[in-house]
């Protein structure tokens, strides 16, 4: 009964370690995540986004489209900033208030989306319930 | 779809701001000087302290005698215009937009309180449409312009409650959403509406008129 037990405890961390490194590994993203995001404070679901199947079908083949970067003029470079979260530029106002970087999120996808008139572009596209 | 919503979120918002903003002005512009021009009774007898009296007594909920004598219409146009003014100026998802496109914001609120504020208003249209249909002298007094008025106010709030549920059509329920929302923007500057910027005035002058002169109530 006992062992039972342990090697269900053990079937179980499996599971969640391997779910989470499929979650979070850089290479399979699922949704757009940023650690100033407070799950229990955000007003919308996350987004679900597929890093690879986006950039296959959006054709992007570099990464400085979406991560950019820019010196200290505030002109961009060709440098591209993947590895660093969004958060670490565009800070939200306060922990509460994370408005600002809502704003850098919504600016870079839906205004990308906009312009090529392909892709998710209002509140419930990518928020789904 | 979208070219659609490119259209209604972008030049159409536009549109709708200048005509609203434009019209409300042209109204009491056009308004001041047609009182000046054939009612000069008007400037002679307005009064600061009389105007502002009569407004007081008629922003209160059951401030006025016709108030309490309608219990019921009261309580519905006093939720209704409440409702009516917070919902799309403190809703989250507005704020949000404010703050995409100019970079503002204020304070919201919480989704929950905006569903059951928006759900008071549609009660409130249904409450004002059976009243038109069944009040004998209300129906009597009532034509076409004062539905499709009463539809104007509804639309934007039931395909608003209906998008932000993303219940089935969310897509189209949404474009028809803005543009409802900005047919009614429009619609206040040109329709009877306008007692939104014309109350002041006209309780204004009502209260200046029985304070002033009559020496008497108008509550």
């Amino acid at each position: 009964m006992k062992k039972n037990r342990l090697a269900l405890y053990i079937a179980i961390a499996v599971f969640v370690s391997v779910c989470g490194g499929i979650a979070f590994s850089q290479e399979d993203i699922r949704t757009v995540a940023d650690s100033a995001f407070d799950v229990r404070q955000i007003m919308r679901p996350p987004v679900r986004f597929l890093h690879d199947g986006h950039n296959e079908k959006a054709q992007i083949g570099d990464c400085n489209v979406c991560h950019h970067a820019y010196d200290e003029k505030g002109q961009k470079t060709d440098d591209s900033s993947e590895g660093t979260e969004c958060s670490e530029c565009h800070k939200p106002e306060t922990p509460e208030n994370t408005l600002a970087l809502t704003r850098a999120y919504h600016l870079q996808c839906k205004g990308c989306h906009a312009e090529r008139k392909a892709g998710p572009v209002m509140c419930g596209e990518c928020h789904v319930k | 779809m979208h070219g659609l919503y490119n259209f209604v979120s972008g030049p159409m918002v536009w549109i709708a701001f200048i005509l609203f903003i434009g019209g409300c002005l042209y109204r009491l512009v056009s308004l001041a000087s047609l009182a000046k021009e054939k009612d000069t009774a008007v400037y002679a007898y307005m009064d600061f302290y009389y105007a502002l009296r009569s407004i007081f007594h008629w922003i209160i909920p059951f401030g006025s005698e016709n108030m309490r004598r309608q219990p019921l219409m009261t309580l519905f146009t006093f939720a209704f215009h409440i409702c009516l003014i917070c919902v799309p100026l403190f809703l989250f998802a507005h704020v949000v937009l404010w703050k995409e496109s100019w970079n503002i914001s204020w304070g919201f609120l919480s989704d929950s309180t905006a569903d059951v504020m928006t759900l008071i208003v549609i009660a409130s249209c249904i409450f004002f449409l059976v009243r038109r249909l069944t009040r004998p002298e209300v129906k009597f007094l009532t034509n076409r312009s004062d539905f499709i008025i009463l539809a104007i106010v509804a639309a934007p709030f039931i395909t608003g409650f209906w998008a932000y549920h993303q219940w089935a059509g969310y897509r189209m329920m949404l474009i028809l959403h803005i543009l409802s929302g900005e047919i009614m923007l429009i619609a206040i500057p040109f329709s009877r509406l306008s007692h939104a910027i014309f109350f002041p005035l006209t309780r204004g002058y009502m209260g200046s008129e029985f304070g002033a002169v009559k020496n008497a109530k108008d509550w």
